[in-house]
């Protein structure tokens, strides 16, 4: 056990001292500070320049409405929708309108809206600008046109303009997500990312450092250190110290990140207030997590991690150079990628029967069973099978692993084919 | 009391036999010369001993009692193939290594820094290995090998790439670890350094022991059939005569192997007539002599 704690120490200190471990770990954060922060940076920046558009009604009745419904402010206070009337007799349209689209190709004005008087029956009304494939921007402009004649319709008609509004309000959907706990009100899109992110640094995680081990085995093969360690430790506990030690540095780099993105939060507000920026009520993309989904997410982490490390640390033992190992690498990478590949399909259909028989195969089931759990709230049993199942292939896994380490590592030369590592398994 | 015993010890790998029939016995307190050409069988053999293999048949017993992973807290091992880490100080490295044998970091940096200035190099302690010279990593690889101060320690080809200084500094530690009680198991195709320093040898040829026991008691068994021979001329005249078995010319001198019943005043008569005689002496054969006979007749 002491010799183990010794095998863990040392992997763990020479990887968290060198300058990569300190710099990927620090660069993280200011990542994660750069997602969350910049979009709002953008959004503010974005949201400075007032529009000034120019509007020709033919109806004589519009404008004032107009004016009072796009009546959008940016995060300076000001109005998005500067509007200018023009009057224009219906014969001159031609010619001021051909004067004002040169108008705003010289950026004068930012687009023109033009009123025909028969908008009441034919419901048209013709918008022209630079750009117009701004989505947001001609929703709001649509929605204040259509509110505005729709009144004057309604006036028109003799009708009462409340009890008509009244009537016809719209009705809104709001979404729950039932949880173990009760209901909770939750936003879908925000889970979507949420299992995104947390799923790709699974993914992430699982290849880094499943590297990180292939490396550590290969390094002490190719220094021919294995020699003499395995003359002082058993090759089990080797592997085993070589697997906890970069796992270790793994989670510390976790940790020092999870805490970095919570207090990054935190202080949101003060650091949007650095940039000039009145945070309140501002909405970061921040996301809310869940004590649960992380409580998962550290248990698929290390489950999935010491699932794939112990294969890596087999292969780092098969071969005896990295380029080697590039080869015999692909197939567990390409057990990874499945899982992703398949996030999205899961996240939207959690329930069926693909997605339950997905998440509790092995290889597979870090990723799918924990988006599962993110996404949508998984029968316990499901969950403790899928777990259980992983548990018992990981432990299967070690003992073929061992038996491969334990032969492979002081094997120099031609890399072994499936026989030979098939003869290893049933030698040792 | 027997350091290390091996009984009937074998090994094969596939088709392969590295080792068959190996029996061979280290009394404490000695130096016992591992010896046999490339491929022999004597890696093999050391892997077994260190437990990195284990034997198909046989038995290996360490200090009277069977073979634990516990009791290689006691042997030490010098490979032939050197192996530390590049990127790793030394004296981290020497402590990581220590506490690989169960000794206590504290204790392991206070023998480190004593070894280290013995071998006057108390200034790489902070530098990475892979910064020093060859020579001078081999030194940090047997201070590894002997800082938990085994009973019992296996060099394999320990003074390859040192210099005459370092060589006898090895050597003299070899000789104090020896009368403080330590074997020593000194594998190495340097004969003459086998023939100073060991008290015992086992020659292994294909994977067997073709010749082992007390190295006086092998050299007696020769008894006195060689001729040291110091000259100036021209040595072509040894070709000619037929009672000289087999020559060795080591450029300054000749090493003359006699057929049996030969007296060597026969061949000073037939020396003197040809070269000036600078000297003459009966010998026992060298261990390299030894060596050769035995591996060649096999």
């Amino acid at each position: 056990m002491k010799k183990l704690i010794t095998i863990i120490k040392r992997e763990y200190l020479t990887r968290v001292r060198t300058k990569g471990f300190i710099i990927g770990t620090i660069l993280m954060p200011v990542f994660i500070l750069g997602i969350s922060i910049v979009p709002a940076l953008v959004t503010v920046i974005t949201s400075e320049e007032q529009k000034t558009i120019a509007v020709i009604d033919f109806t004589q009745k519009a404008y004032e409405g107009l004016q009072r419904e796009l009546d959008q402010t940016n995060d300076a206070g000001q109005r998005i929708y500067l509007l200018k009337r023009l009057i224009v007799k219906p014969e001159n349209l031609e010619p001021v309108k051909q004067e004002l689209i040169k108008e705003v190709d010289q950026e004068k004005f930012f687009g023109i809206l033009i009123i025909p008087p028969d908008v009441f029956e034919t419901n048209r009304v013709e918008y022209y600008a630079k750009n117009v494939s701004n989505f947001r921007q001609n929703q709001q402009i649509q929605d204040a046109v259509s509110r505005v004649i729709r009144e004057i319709r309604i006036r028109q008609a003799g009708l009462d303009q409340e009890l008509v509004e009244s009537i016809t309000r719209e009705v809104n959907l709001t979404t729950f997500k039932i949880g173990p706990g009760g209901e909770k009100k939750e936003e879908r899109g925000q889970t979507f990312i949420v299992a995104y992110i947390l799923v790709f640094f699974l993914y992430m995680a699982m290849i880094l450092y499943g590297n990180f081990v292939l490396r550590a085995v290969i390094e002490d093969k190719s220094s021919r250190v294995v020699e003499l360690l395995v003359s002082s430790i058993d090759p089990f506990k080797l592997m085993a110290g070589k697997i906890f030690g970069v796992g270790a540095v793994g989670l510390t780099q976790f940790i020092i990140w999870a805490l970095a993105a919570a207090l990054i939060m935190v202080y949101s507000g003060a650091l949007l207030g650095l940039f000039g920026v009145d945070p309140t009520g501002k909405n970061l993309p921040i996301l809310e997590l869940d004590m649960t989904i992380l409580v998962y997410f550290v248990v698929f982490f290390v489950l999935g991690y010491i699932l794939y490390a112990t294969l890596y640390a087999a292969i780092g033992a098969m071969v005896n150079s990295e380029q080697e190992a590039q080869q015999l690498i692909s197939p567990l990478i390409l057990l990874l990628v499945i899982p992703m590949i398949m996030i999205a399909y899961i996240i939207g259909n959690p329930h069926t029967p693909t997605s339950i028989a997905f998440s509790m195969i092995p290889f597979f089931s870090p990723m799918i069973m924990f988006t599962r759990i993110v996404v949508d709230v998984p029968p316990t049993i499901e969950i403790l099978v899928s777990i259980g199942i992983l548990i018992a292939s990981i432990l299967l896994l070690i003992y073929l692993s061992a038996k491969i380490f334990r032969v492979g590592i002081l094997m120099y030369g031609k890399r072994p084919t499936l026989p030979e590592v098939m003869r290893w398994i049933r030698q040792s | 009391m027997q350091a290390l015993l091996l009984d009937h010890v074998q090994k094969s790998f596939g088709q392969v036999q590295a080792v068959k029939d190996l029996s061979l016995s280290i009394e404490a307190g000695t130096i016992f010369g591992l010896l046999g050409p490339n491929g022999a069988g004597k890696t093999t053999t050391i892997r077994m001993i260190m437990q990195i293999i284990m034997p198909d048949a046989g038995e290996i017993r360490l200090f009277g009692q069977p073979n634990s992973p516990e009791q290689l807290e006691k042997v030490g091992y010098l490979p032939e193939e050197r192996g530390l880490y590049g990127k790793m100080k030394v004296g981290d490295q020497i402590i990581f290594f220590a506490e690989l044998k169960n000794v206590p970091a504290k204790e392991a940096e206070k023998r480190a820094r004593q070894w280290l200035q013995r071998f006057q190099m108390d200034s790489v302690w902070d530098k990475k290995l892979e910064e020093l010279s060859k020579g001078n990593q081999q030194k940090i690889q047997f201070i590894v090998s002997i800082l938990h101060e085994p009973q019992l320690v296996i060099l394999d080809e320990p003074f390859t790439g040192l210099d005459p200084v370092n060589t006898q500094l090895i050597k003299d530690i070899m000789l104090e670890m020896k009368s403080s009680g330590c074997s020593i198991i000194f594998s190495t195709h340097q004969m003459d350094q086998v023939e100073r320093l060991c008290d015992a040898i086992c020659l292994i040829n294909r994977g067997e022991a073709v010749l082992q026991g007390d190295l006086r008691e092998i050299k007696r068994r020769y008894g006195r059939d060689t001729v040291i021979l110091e000259y100036e001329g021209d040595n072509h005249f040894l070709d000619r005569l037929d009672f000289v078995k087999k020559v060795n010319d080591f450029g300054n001198y000749v090493e003359v192997h006699l057929t049996d019943g030969t007296h060597a005043q026969d061949l000073l008569k037939a020396a003197v007539q040809q070269v000036e005689v600078l000297k003459f002496e009966l010998v026992e054969p060298s261990l390299n002599e030894i060596f050769i006979r035995t591996v060649t007749e096999e």
